[in-house]
């Protein structure tokens, strides 16, 4: 009887704890894992479509492929040359950008590569990326964000032999996960909001996502994709947890940490050692509570501000439930100790430091866009190119932010290494590749970056806040990798001219210029060297710049004003007449003597150019008036008196206007 | 001063009354064209904007036959109404609506709004987007617009099927309880004039 009861006790304990455990894991959703695709040749079609999120209504979301939303996690070597066919079959424009990829700009996938509905777009180039996670998304000006908010993008996981080489979690869904993070908010009719901050958290774009992984070494290969919530990431265990790599490659060495904030943009790969810890649980958390409030999001729901409210704001909240399982055959159960050796670019070597600012716009803000953030207190335009770097070259690119909030800066085709936060170095998780860096209020930032190839002078590279809001509201600028037989104009001589005065250019790359114009008007032009152009400036110009032009570009000189004629003072004192310093007896007033001053050009010394018949005043001074057309022109001087030797310059001199040549002081 | 306090008095019956809708003729893929006004014994419309190519709107077909079936014979007759751009998505030219309507065997007209006026005049801004008129003094006055039921995907897990229960409303001589959800489905989009 005894053995009885203790026997039907057993069986009720155990039918109450699968009970309590199927109840328990009732509200979980098993974690969707992107499907991967392979090779050379990669077919992507963008579409609208539908899944189920929530009970009841379906959520229209956008989707690559036969996906219920997002895309194919696409498998690239380095090395190899891909090449991609993108077909829209969505009904609205979009583009696809290559995060974090370097290649040509024209294959970039930024605004400027747009895709028509039915239209297929074919962009291939070389991997020349390190080992890392990258990804694809929209970029459609001012569409970034409800396109992105679809559920539209992918994964890009290139392997390169120095990380194939290292004993790391490469089973992908096994023991190397991939994890998109984002929060959205939902409607009614259980339909996708455009808002800042969503209220629903979504992992790999499932709710309440768990997933089983190996009690073994795990890589959580994790990607932010929210409008403008950052996440403080850590375990619900306080676990630490190894960085081993950033937005663009493995670090030196793995970083042990117990918090990682990551930005929207950004990507970060840990390792997690979950050896020994069969049968147990833990939580990937945000810890998003008590952050600072220049992060975004972290309004509650009854913020005074409705714009800003939302449920996740100021708290901390589960991204997803992981179960440990087994072992998988052949685990990995240590984290190496090193990884590579980065060779970053040299910041001695940089031939230009940028200057970039965030702010808010204020007054200047686009229609529609009211509250924008603007870099550099401009907004975006597509016609407009801000910067041009040369091909081969270095520079340092230094962000400040004015603004109220941490902004996450990225730039295409380029990774960089970040000099200094705020003037120390980097934390040493983000001291890797990196596309994304975090400007926090306050703050600068600088980063060293290289342009070794693609150079374009037509097609530009983007630079923007990653916060998609931010971005489509114009906080983004333009840049084109130059190639190097692109003139520059350094200076120009005079900056005041007049019809047939000679301007001196002085720049690079000179010796193929083509064409010379003054704020537009073409003009009659020498080249003297590849360093030196001399334009005479034509009839009719007005105020302006001066551009020279070659087959490889075009250079842009500083602004030039336009005179009738030249005010040159000669100034000299006769012996005859003498009195003391700057002083001669007067004639007539404060006049001295009636004088003649002959110009002779530099090629011509026997017939004078211009003779001035004039007075000198008693302090020395003569004034003549010239022709705009001797502006920027050699002359030697002459002064001739009736009682006095003929004096010449010493040399001849180049007129402007203003000139004041004195030959009394030798 | 009487006058303006009767001109308001109208204004608020107006606008209390409802969106309007102007009699519009437009081609079916019958070879003929339509007009609201050509069944001299409608009571009122169910107006449906799709398209052939949003994914949304294919789950459809079968419960839009199902509704006119059902609420023609009671004076309330369907029609579906293409009104997406064709420059960009030639997939809802004419001709494929054509074959569309043959294919699903559509016991309703599928008319074609090459212009986007009548969207235009509808406020339609999805496909499918749903609207229940009713004829009142002479005029199609809107009581109904948006979604067409509460599940696209699983008809069976439909709760609330919001254009029968507007039109059995109205037909029972009441007020129509959801006057109004949001469309769900592809996005409209008009061209710039």
């Amino acid at each position: 009887m005894n053995f009885y009861r203790f026997f039907i006790k057993k069986i009720f304990l155990l039918v109450l704890m699968c009970s309590l455990h199927s109840a328990a894991n009732a509200q979980y959703n098993t974690l969707w894992i992107p499907d991967t695709l392979s090779g050379t040749t990669f077919n992507l079609t963008v579409r609208d479509t539908f899944r189920q999120v929530l009970p009841g209504q379906q959520t229209i979301v956008g989707a690559f492929n036969h996906f219920p939303t997002w895309g194919p996690t696409l498998f690239w070597n380095k090395g190899d040359s891909v090449n991609m066919f993108v077909t829209n079959s969505m009904l609205d424009t979009t583009t696809v950008h290559w995060h974090g990829i370097h290649l040509p700009a024209i294959m970039d996938g930024g605004p400027h590569q747009t895709i028509a509905p039915n239209q297929t777009w074919n962009p291939k180039f070389r991997v020349k990326n390190n080992a890392a996670m990258y990804w694809y998304h929209p970029h459609l000006h001012m569409m970034t964000q409800a396109q992105l908010g679809l559920g539209i993008g992918g994964l890009i996981i290139v392997r390169d032999p120095i990380e194939a080489a290292l004993a790391l979690p490469r089973k992908y869904g096994v023991d190397d996960i991939p994890l998109v993070l984002t929060d959205s908010r939902f409607d009614n009719s259980n339909q996708i909001v455009l808002s800042l901050y969503g209220d629903t958290m979504m992992c790999n774009f499932t709710l309440n996502a768990q997933y089983t992984i190996p009690a073994q070494v795990v890589r959580l290969r994790i990607l932010n994709t929210a409008s403008e919530r950052f996440y403080n990431l850590g375990f619900s265990d306080n676990r630490s947890f190894s960085v081993i790599g950033s937005d663009g490659g493995l670090l030196n060495a793995p970083v042990s940490l117990t918090r990682k904030l990551l930005a929207p943009g950004e990507r970060v790969e840990i390792l997690v050692n979950c050896t020994g810890q069969n049968g147990t649980s833990f939580d990937l958390m945000a810890y998003n509570s008590g952050m600072a409030t220049d992060y975004p999001g972290w309004q509650p729901t009854n913020y005074s501000d409705v714009r800003f409210r939302n449920d996740l704001g100021g708290r901390n909240f589960n991204i997803l439930h992981l179960n440990v399982g087994p072992q998988t055959a052949n685990p990995k159960t240590t984290i190496p100790t090193t990884l590579t050796t980065n060779v970053f670019p040299d910041s001695t070597a940089s031939i230009a430091t940028r200057a970039i600012s965030m702010a808010l716009g204020g007054s200047a803000c686009p229609p529609g866009y009211p509250d924008c953030y603007q870099l550099n207190a401009t907004n975006f335009d597509m016609n407009r190119i801000d910067y041009r770097p040369l091909i081969n070259s270095t520079e340092i690119w230094e962000i400040t932010n004015n603004s109220t909030l941490a902004h996450p800066f990225h730039i295409h085709d380029a990774q960089f290494k970040i000099i200094s936060v705020n003037g120390v170095n980097a934390p040493a998780a983000d001291r890797g590749w990196k596309d994304v860096v975090v400007v926090r209020r306050n703050y600068k930032v600088r980063f060293v970056v290289s342009f070794p190839d693609y150079a374009d002078s037509l097609h530009p590279f983007m630079y923007h806040c990653h916060m998609a809001p931010h971005e489509d509201a114009g906080m983004m600028g333009q840049f084109t990798v130059m190639p190097e037989c692109v003139p520059t104009i350094t200076t120009l001589t005079p900056t005041t001219l007049g019809v047939g005065a000679l301007a001196t250019l002085k720049g690079t790359h000179l010796n193929n210029i083509t064409s010379v114009k003054f704020n537009a008007l073409s003009s009659s032009f020498n080249i003297t060297s590849d360093t030196t152009i001399k334009a005479t400036v034509p009839t009719g110009v007005t105020a302006g710049v001066i551009t020279a032009q070659n087959n490889c570009g075009t250079a842009t000189s500083q602004a030039y004003t336009i005179v009738d004629s030249a005010n040159v003072t000669v100034k000299f004192l006769l012996q005859g007449l003498y009195v003391a310093p700057d002083s001669m007896r007067n004639a007539m007033g404060i006049y001295a003597d009636s004088v003649q001053i002959r110009l002779y050009a530099k090629s011509d010394v026997t017939t004078p150019a211009k003779i001035i018949n004039t007075v000198v005043r008693t302090n020395g001074q003569t004034f003549c008036k010239l022709p705009a057309s001797f502006i920027g022109r050699q002359y030697y001087i002459c002064i001739r008196h009736r009682n006095s030797i003929e004096t010449w310059s010493k040399t001849a001199v180049t007129l402007r206007n203003g000139l004041t040549y004195d030959f009394s002081r030798p | 001063m009487r006058n303006y306090f009767l001109l308001l008095i109208l204004a608020i019956a107006i606008s209390a009354k409802g969106q309007t809708i102007n009699d519009f003729q437009l081609l079916s893929t019958s070879g003929k064209n339509f007009k609201l006004s050509d069944n001299a014994n409608a009571k009122g419309y169910i107006v449906v904007f799709t398209s052939n190519n949003c994914p949304f709107a294919k789950l459809y077909p079968e419960r839009l036959k199902a509704l006119n079936k059902k609420y023609e014979p009671l004076g309330i007759p369907l029609v579906c109404i293409r009104s997406t751009d064709t420059t960009v998505m030639d997939e809802d030219v004419y001709e494929k609506m054509i074959e569309l309507t043959k294919r699903e065997q559509f016991n309703f007209p599928y008319l074609v709004d090459g212009d986007q006026e009548v969207a235009a005049q509808f406020h339609a801004d999805k496909t499918p987007h749903a609207f229940v008129i009713w004829k009142e003094n002479e005029q199609w006055v809107v009581k109904y617009s948006g979604a067409i039921d509460d599940n696209g995907a699983e008809e069976k897990k439909v709760k609330h099927r919001y254009v029968a229960e507007a039109v059995d409303a109205l037909l029972g001589g009441k007020e129509v309880a959801i006057k109004k959800t949001a469309s769900v489905g592809c996005a409209i989009h008009y061209r710039k004039k």
